[in-house]
């Protein structure tokens, strides 16, 4: 089996290591891994800001780098959902976008529903674990069960979290646009999460925006991405 | 009502800053509502609810004209007087006939948003007429000169401190009293105006098309009494408000209690006929007012007619995660929250309500809330891409927005970009933007090394594919 | 042009060139075994007060009900073997309205109160007592309405007390409406 990795503009700047952690995991469960190297950004910010003419060529751009793939995976829910479910409504009908629909894959969405692995290691035992679902992921790609499972088989024990499907307060330019009420959004997310050691969720955005604003608040917190702790869980 | 929407981001702002107990009290309200509507959409097969109420929802809409007429007829033929409006000036000019014909000198009003968009009261009031908003939250905003923050709780974003502190600024109770001794004060006084009114007035939750049949839903008993005892009811009604059949409600009237408080049903429904027969109590009078103000114009947008569909059962304001920090008042009209941000530009104009569209995270909460399925987050990209073609985002955005696209085009500008956020000073029109990060959130700081260079280190290491 | 025609020309071309949506009939659902059972356990969910009683027991009841008060309101269908020999108070001073339903609603625990029967009564006195014949008792919503041909000026559904959470989220009974419901379900012959 054979995937190309879209590791998406975030992780590729801020969370390097979520990108290493996913092509070490998935070439020890028996998959190659592709990076075409010609990949940015699937234009998710552009889209959502309104800026279509914006994010058009840089959809038709990201159709041509992984026309080849049999698998597209991320490490990512919402640009895993924009290829998936929003591209077509920059480019209604288009074959090439229905064709990448059906092959794109968040990262443990793959993991659980192609290769069939739930079970990762032991790497993750006693480590209490706060998971944020991140809105696209959740509400999008319906990846909701996949994380928790691939979580807790690795012996983690997610902690029950009050508001753990509400929005992170991240929203892309959101963040900057409406800075007090997306850092009010964060802070309602932090005050009910307790007695964790590592937190952790599928999108770089949530995770800078809380890890950031934990930071800022003089908290201690291990924030990681879900790909380096499902490396961990893996490799011990 | 005049739309304010262009402050939302200030006042946003402004209202975190200064007035955190409104954060809290809408957070406490809205967590609480949330839990009750998935408790009682657990109760039930929800999904074909849902399913089915869109589906009549939008046969209706799409058969409106006949509808309507159907509905005049039977309204007319159970002795209800029928009046248009297309703009508020019409509804004022429907009230100010009646008022001067019955010499009305006071009103009990039923909580109504779409009176509250028609500036009713202000009418009322010019007219010499006393106006007492019946329900009990209506009340207490009254009392404040404040708008409703919440389309079914107006006055969530209250404390009990506050409103102690109103009773007794206003009626003399002790600052310390109860809810119930307040809640005592308040229906002494409204009862009082229940009693002497000569003019009740209302919306309507829906209005049956087959019967003429005018369901309005409740917990207080207010509505029951507004259209009951005073002589004359003025019923005003959305276009949008049609049902097609009088056995719907079955379905419509426990669908909006539960997604709006959980209830089975709302404690008190009245459906109304028709004014009082021979030897009954209740009003001579029942007019009903159907008021268009914006909806046919919205109604004509192809993409957008589905906003139609909506309930009023503040569902989604109670599921976001955006509304929950701040209430209804900054987004400065009578709809906020998700619906506000879809319904006010289809309603007024996207250039009156421009920002509301991007006072959101787009993280479908409210879709998953909605009873009647509107898609919110596809509308709200949908006026956003709007806004953009009509010229009403910032021009530093739009100059952001090209760069990046040619950035991002350009794998080797990518590279050089990626270079320079690691090194090279950043170009003066981020600034602002990194401000607006770094202030909340402390610095940005990226892998030492991106991934597509550490992409041929493993390579090398691991012998590639 | 006046409103009615402009609105109804604006709607007419809206609607041109969109596809007509589908009126799904109406869905219908298994009906309860024991409607009266569901009727006073929903009733008492609700939070009003639900009891089944014999038409005798019933007047009784209402007597025990009024112990202390001066007098109650009554509905005008009260049949005369249900009214207990109370005085008569008007609604505005009556501490107890005294109502006949029209039918009740065993789902949503409901029980319905015609224009004919009265409004006063049923809204103004602060404890409500409504007296339902079993026969009378709908399983749900939907077969209720359909069976309702004849529509009285209104209908008023009652599920409960009057309640608000308006003030600081605290909920109080009795505003406005009454405060409390009490249901009494006529059971043998009537």
């Amino acid at each position: 089996m054979r995937v190309a990795l879209f590791l998406t503009c975030l992780a590729d700047q801020f969370y390097a290591e979520a990108g290493v952690a996913a092509v070490r995991l998935l070439r020890a469960l028996g998959v190659q891994v592709d990076f075409p190297e010609d990949q940015t950004c699937c234009g998710q910010p552009a889209f959502n800001a309104g800026y279509w003419d914006e994010a058009r060529p840089l959809a038709k751009r990201t159709l041509r780098v992984f026309a080849e793939a049999a698998y597209v995976v991320l490490p990512s829910g919402s640009c895993a959902s924009m290829v998936k479910n929003h591209y077509l409504e920059l480019l209604p009908g288009d074959r090439e976008a229905l064709a990448l629909a059906e092959k794109v894959y968040e990262l443990s969405q793959f993991l659980v529903r192609v290769l069939g692995v739930k079970r990762l290691g032991e790497g993750l035992k006693g480590k209490k674990v706060a998971y944020h679902h991140g809105c696209h992921a959740l509400r999008e790609l319906g990846v909701r069960e996949e994380p928790l499972l691939l979580l807790r088989n690795a012996g983690a024990e997610v902690l029950p979290w009050e508001a753990s499907e509400e929005c992170c307060g991240f929203g892309g330019l959101f963040s900057v646009k409406l800075p007090e009420v997306s850092l009010a959004m964060a802070d309602r997310k932090l005050a009910t999460l307790h007695e964790a050691e590592v937190l952790t969720s599928t999108d770089a955005g949530c995770l800078l925006h809380l890890a950031g604003r934990l930071h800022r608040k003089g908290k201690h917190l291990r924030v990681v991405p879900l790909a380096t702790l499902l490396w961990e869980a893996y490799a011990g | 009502m005049r739309a304010r929407a262009r402050l939302y981001p200030k006042e946003a702002a402004r209202l975190l800053r200064e007035k955190p107990g409104v954060r809290e009290a809408v957070t406490g309200a809205t967590l609480h509502f949330e839990r009750n509507r998935l408790r009682a959409y657990g109760e039930v097969p929800i999904e074909e609810w849902r399913e089915r109420a869109k589906a009549v929802k939008d046969h209706v809409l799409t058969h409106l004209d006949h509808y309507l007429e159907l509905a005049e007829r039977r309204l007319r033929e159970n002795g209800v007087r029928v009046h248009w409006a297309e703009t508020p000036e019409d509804a004022h000019r429907v009230l100010r006939e009646i008022v001067q014909r019955h010499g009305v000198r006071r009103a009990v009003k039923a909580k109504s948003m779409l009176t509250e968009e028609l500036a009713v009261n202000p009418l009322l009031q010019a007219l010499g007429v006393e106006v007492y908003e019946t329900d009990l939250g209506e009340y207490l905003i009254q009392l404040l000169g404040e708008p409703p923050s919440h389309i079914v709780g107006p006055a969530i974003h209250l404390s009990l401190e506050e409103i102690q502190k109103l009773f007794h600024q206003r009626f003399g109770t002790p600052l310390d009293a109860p809810p119930e001794a307040l809640a005592q004060v308040a229906r002494k006084v409204l009862r009082e105006a229940f009693l002497s009114a000569e003019l009740g007035l209302s919306g309507a939750n829906f209005l049956v098309a087959e019967t003429g049949t005018l369901a309005l839903m409740e917990n207080e008993g207010n509505i029951r009494l507004s259209t009951s005892l005073p002589r004359v009811h003025v019923a005003f009604v959305g276009l949008e408000k049609l049902l097609p059949r009088f056995a719907d409600l079955a379905l419509f009237l426990p669908l909006t209690a539960r997604a709006a408080t959980g209830q089975r049903l709302s404690t008190f429904v009245s459906l109304i006929q028709g004014p009082a027969r021979e030897g009954e109590e209740g009003p001579e009078e029942v007019h009903v007012v159907l008021v268009d103000h914006g909806r046919t114009a919205l109604l004509q947008d192809p993409e957008a007619w589905e906003t139609l569909r909506c309930l009023r059962c503040g569902a989604c304001l109670n599921a976001c995660p955006v509304y929950r920090q701040t209430g209804g008042h900054p987004y400065g009209y009578v709809y906020s929250g998700p619906i506000g941000a879809v319904l006010d530009p289809g309603l007024l104009s996207l250039e009156e309500a421009y920002p509301l569209p991007y006072a959101s995270t787009l993280c479908g909460a409210c879709y998953e809330a909605c009873p009647v399925r509107i898609p919110i987050p596809r509308l709200l990209l949908t006026w956003r891409h709007r806004a953009v073609a009509e010229g009403l985002t910032p021009a530093w955005e739009g100059a952001a927005m090209k760069a990046f696209r040619q950035v991002m085009a350009s794998p080797a500008l990518y590279r050089l970009f990626s270079k320079a956020l690691r090194g090279l000073p950043l170009p003066q029109d981020l600034l602002p933007l990194l401000k607006a990060w770094t202030e909340g959130r402390g610095p940005l700081k990226p892998s030492p090394k991106p991934f597509h260079e550490l992409w041929k280190e493993l390579e090398e290491a691991e012998g590639g594919p | 042009m006046d409103p009615k025609a402009r609105i109804l020309a604006r709607v007419r071309r809206a609607l041109e060139g969109r596809p007509k949506a589908h009126l799904p009939p109406h869905p219908h659902t298994p009906l309860p075994e024991d409607p009266v059972d569901l009727l006073l356990g929903r009733l008492r969910e609700n939070g009003a007060e639900a009891k089944r009683l014999s038409r005798e027991e019933a007047k009784a009841f209402a007597l025990s009900l009024a112990q202390g008060l001066p007098g109650a309101a009554f509905g005008k269908t009260l049949p005369e073997d249900l009214r207990p020999p109370l005085p008569e108070l008007p609604p505005e001073e009556a501490p107890l309205g005294l109502s006949y339903a029209l039918f009740a609603v065993a789902e949503t625990g409901s029980v319905a109160l015609s224009s004919e029967e009265g409004r006063k009564a049923q809204l103004l006195p602060p404890t409500h007592l409504v007296f339902v014949e079993a026969g009378r008792v709908y399983g749900t919503l939907l077969e209720a309405l359909e069976d309702l041909k004849a529509l009285p000026a209104a209908l008023g559904l009652h599920s409960g007390p009057s309640k608000s959470a308006d003030i600081g989220q605290v909920m109080v009974k009795g505003v406005h409406g009454p405060g409390r419901l009490v249901v009494a379900v006529l059971i043998g012959p009537g």
